[in-house]
Order: C-alpha cells, then structure tokens, then sequence
C-alpha cells in the first residue's frame, strides 16, 4: 500500500513539472484514493486539471486550461470542500527510512510541495485565529514540521557522505578550537569577511586569548570541570566524534587570516 | 536548510545567490485595514527582502508580482506572565504585494526593488479578495440514524425551553 501511494505521489510530481499531458489514469488514482501522504496536496492538483475546456490530444489525454496567476495564490487555501469542514483527513508524516529511499529530483520536489502545504496551514491557522475559531486538524502541521526536518536530514547527510568521500573533510563550514577572554575553550566558527582579520576591527575586539590578570582564576575553576569530567557522568556527557582534536590542545595563538 | 546558516558574502561581480530548498514560509493573512483591490497581505520570516518576495511568488506560485512593500510590525514588550517577568511577543514583517497582468512585460527592465507607481498603466488589473473560509455548512444527517435522533430531541428540548407567546413577553416571575 505504502509502495503505490508513494508511487501515486512521484507520478503525481512527474505531472506537476509536465503539467500539459495528463493521461485517463488520473480517473483511476482518483478512485483508489486513500489515506496517502499528502492527500490533501493530491487532491486540489486533481482539482484544475479536471475543470478543463480545452480539447487535447484524442482520446489519451484530458484537456486542460491554463490561467495565470489565480490559482496560484489559491494554493494558499484548502480545496474549497474542505472550506468549514471541523476536520481533515491527512496521512501520516514522511519517515527518514521512506525518504531514504528516494532520488535527489524527487526530495527537490517534495521540499517544496510541504513547502507550499506548509504555506496554505499557516494561512488557515492565521485566519481561523482572527474568526475565533478552532482550526481544523492542526496536526497537519506538526507533521508537515516533522516531514521537512527529516528530509532535511537526509540531505544533510548525502551531502555529508559525498564531501567525505570528494575531500575527507568532516564539517562543511571551516572553524578551530579558540579560547575566549575567560579562559573556556569552545569551537568557533569561521566566517566570510571583505577585510583581512588584522584589519578589521571589530573582530580584533573579541579578543580569542586570556589576559594575564584573568589566568589564575581559571585553574580553580578548571580543577573542579576536569575533576567533574574524570567521573563516569562526566565522561557519559562528553561524547567527542573520534578523530577531532580535543579542546585540551587548542592554542590561544594569533588567528589565522581566514577568520 | 537549517535556521542558523549564514550565506555567502556579497560583492560587486559575484554570481547571483541561489538558494535551494527555502527555508522561509509566507502565510496570507486578512487585511486589518481596508486594502486596494490588487492588494495581498502576507507575514513573512524578517529574514525576506522585497526581492526575495518577488521571486518565491513568481517561481514557486507562478503569480506574476507587480509592486512589493514591506514593514516590520514591532510587538509588545511590556506583558508579564505569572511570574511577573516580561514576555515579548514576537516582530514579524508584513508585505503588501501588489498583482499584476501578465502581459506587463515593463517591470522587467525595472530594478528587483522597484516600486511601481500609478503613473505606470497597467492593463486589466488583477484583483484578490480573501475568501471566508470558515462558513458553516448545513449537514443533514442520515434519515434513522442515532444522529438525527439526536438532533430531533434537542430541538424539542430548545422548544420547551422557549417562553409562552400567549403571555407577550412578559416573563414567568410574574405570577399568573
């Protein structure tokens, strides 16, 4: 069941890009229509394509009428049936094993087809706050979170595999362990500048080094934290990814001219 | 997309920014004030500029934008909670995104920014009303089922309830 509905989505996606040629099985995915993912997103892509005038190809293909603009911020709304409805029916959210299984083209597409039901529940969430009524299933919208911060997970973790493999490099975005005024040690992220770091004055205000008057009060507080980590719920706690350089061998030198 | 990513820096002779997959969602909204015809409302995240707008309307909606304005809407600061601590109710910013034909191919050779004036004509404006989304709709339950009992013997009920019509208004304290 889980196969042909996803199978009705990505087919359905095919149809959205080549959204002229419609074939006569759109009356059958109608009629076998259950409780799919995004069910409510399948429905109003039905909508227009059926309220057509203009004859096509003969015999395989439906007609279809292409106006500008207005059904465009119409997808900000539900389908009119479900206009005053208490509820909605909807499926349930993507997993990150379905999303897994699916092509780079067809995330792209699905990223935005949450985005714009994403869109339309904001929408009836914002007005159903002015009418001063109960929004219908607002669920959908925890869902649809869900849906894209998995999606966005496996993204991240494609492109995760694919720079490891490509450069051997661990993180995306560049960073060093630097000290701060107070002696605590922490990763600090690079950013782009238009001026080299000995120029910019701002950045030279940080200060990524320990004054001398500030030095022997951090020995105290550093027994305490080690002494804290060498337990065991220390330890438990502080779970470093192997191969990174521990905070213990961060230098409070000069910054390098990529800061 | 996560929240926290900082884009590349711009400078002059750089390629255009592309972003795949935004992050950034719009929620249409109901005009508080009385707005022109060709007017929509949106809330949009205080990241967007007037540009950004523009091209998520036009790429992802397919709605051709004439005009966009936007303002930040400040909220208030000064409410406590029950531990009389300030709550800030959170800034959004609102765009005023005006529609227009397709066919006005003029605002092509304006900026991405530009703000189109009266003084420009365009042909056979568009116009949006926000539709009402909520109207009640008369449902007729099934004839024998539990349902329509129900209904029945409620609407008796309310009809006990109502006051005689013989007495004029007048109510029941009055004895008699």
């Amino acid at each position: 069941m889980a196969a042909t509905s996803v199978g009705r989505v990505l087919t359905l996606c095919r149809q959205f890009q080549n959204a002229f040629r419609i074939s006569t099985s759109l009356a059958v995915q109608q009629s076998a229509l259950t409780l799919t993912k995004s069910q409510s997103y399948l429905d109003r892509l039905t909508y227009p394509l059926l309220s057509s005038n203009w004859h096509c190809h003969v015999g395989q293909y439906r007609p279809l009428h292409t106006t500008i603009s207005r059904r465009g911020l119409e997808e900000f709304f539900d389908i009119p049936e479900n206009w005053g409805e208490p509820t909605v029916k909807s499926g349930a959210p993507w997993t990150a094993k379905q999303l897994r299984t699916k092509s780079n083209e067809d995330l792209h597409k699905l990223w935005y087809v949450l985005l714009k039901e994403k869109n339309m529940l904001l929408t009836i969430e914002q007005e159903s706050k002015r009418q001063r009524i109960q929004m219908p299933s607002p669920e959908r919208l925890k869902k649809i979170e869900r849906s894209m911060k998995r999606l966005d997970t496996v993204v991240k973790e494609r492109e995760d595999a694919l720079r490891l493999l490509q450069t051997g490099q661990e993180r995306a975005r560049p960073g060093a362990w630097r000290k701060d005024i107070f002696g605590r040690v922490y990763w600090y992220r690079f950013r782009e500048h238009a001026l080299p770091w000995y120029m910019n004055k701002r950045y030279k205000r940080k200060r990524f080094y320990t004054p001398l008057f500030v030095t022997p009060h951090i020995s105290r507080a550093l027994i305490h934290i080690t002494s804290y980590q060498n337990t065991e719920q220390g330890e438990r706690k502080t779970n470093r990814t192997p191969g990174e350089v521990s905070p213990n061998e961060a230098c409070d030198c000069i910054p390098c001219f990529f800061a | 997309m996560a929240r926290r990513l900082i884009y590349p820096l711009y400078q002059i002779g750089n390629p255009q920014l592309r972003i795949f997959r935004p992050p950034f969602s719009l929620t249409l909204v109901r005009p508080g004030k009385e707005q022109p015809q060709d007017t929509v409302q949106f809330r949009i995240p205080m990241e967007m500029t007037k540009c950004d707008v523009r091209n998520y309307l036009e790429k992802i909606y397919n709605v051709p934008v004439g005009a966009v304005r936007t303002r930040i809407q400040y909220c208030t600061n000064k409410k406590r909670n029950h531990l009389n601590q300030k709550v800030k109710r959170p800034d959004y910013k609102v765009a005023y995104v005006q529609l227009v034909e397709e066919k006005a191919n003029l605002r092509f050779y304006l900026p991405c920014h530009a703000v189109t004036t009266g003084s420009i004509l365009w042909v056979q404006q568009q116009t949006f009303e926000f539709p009402d989304i909520f109207t009640e709709k008369d449902v007729k339950s099934a004839e024998g089922s539990v349902e329509e009992m129900q209904e029945k013997f409620m609407e008796d009920e309310k009809q006990r309830q109502k006051p005689d019509l013989r007495r004029g208004g007048v109510t029941e304290w009055f004895g008699l």
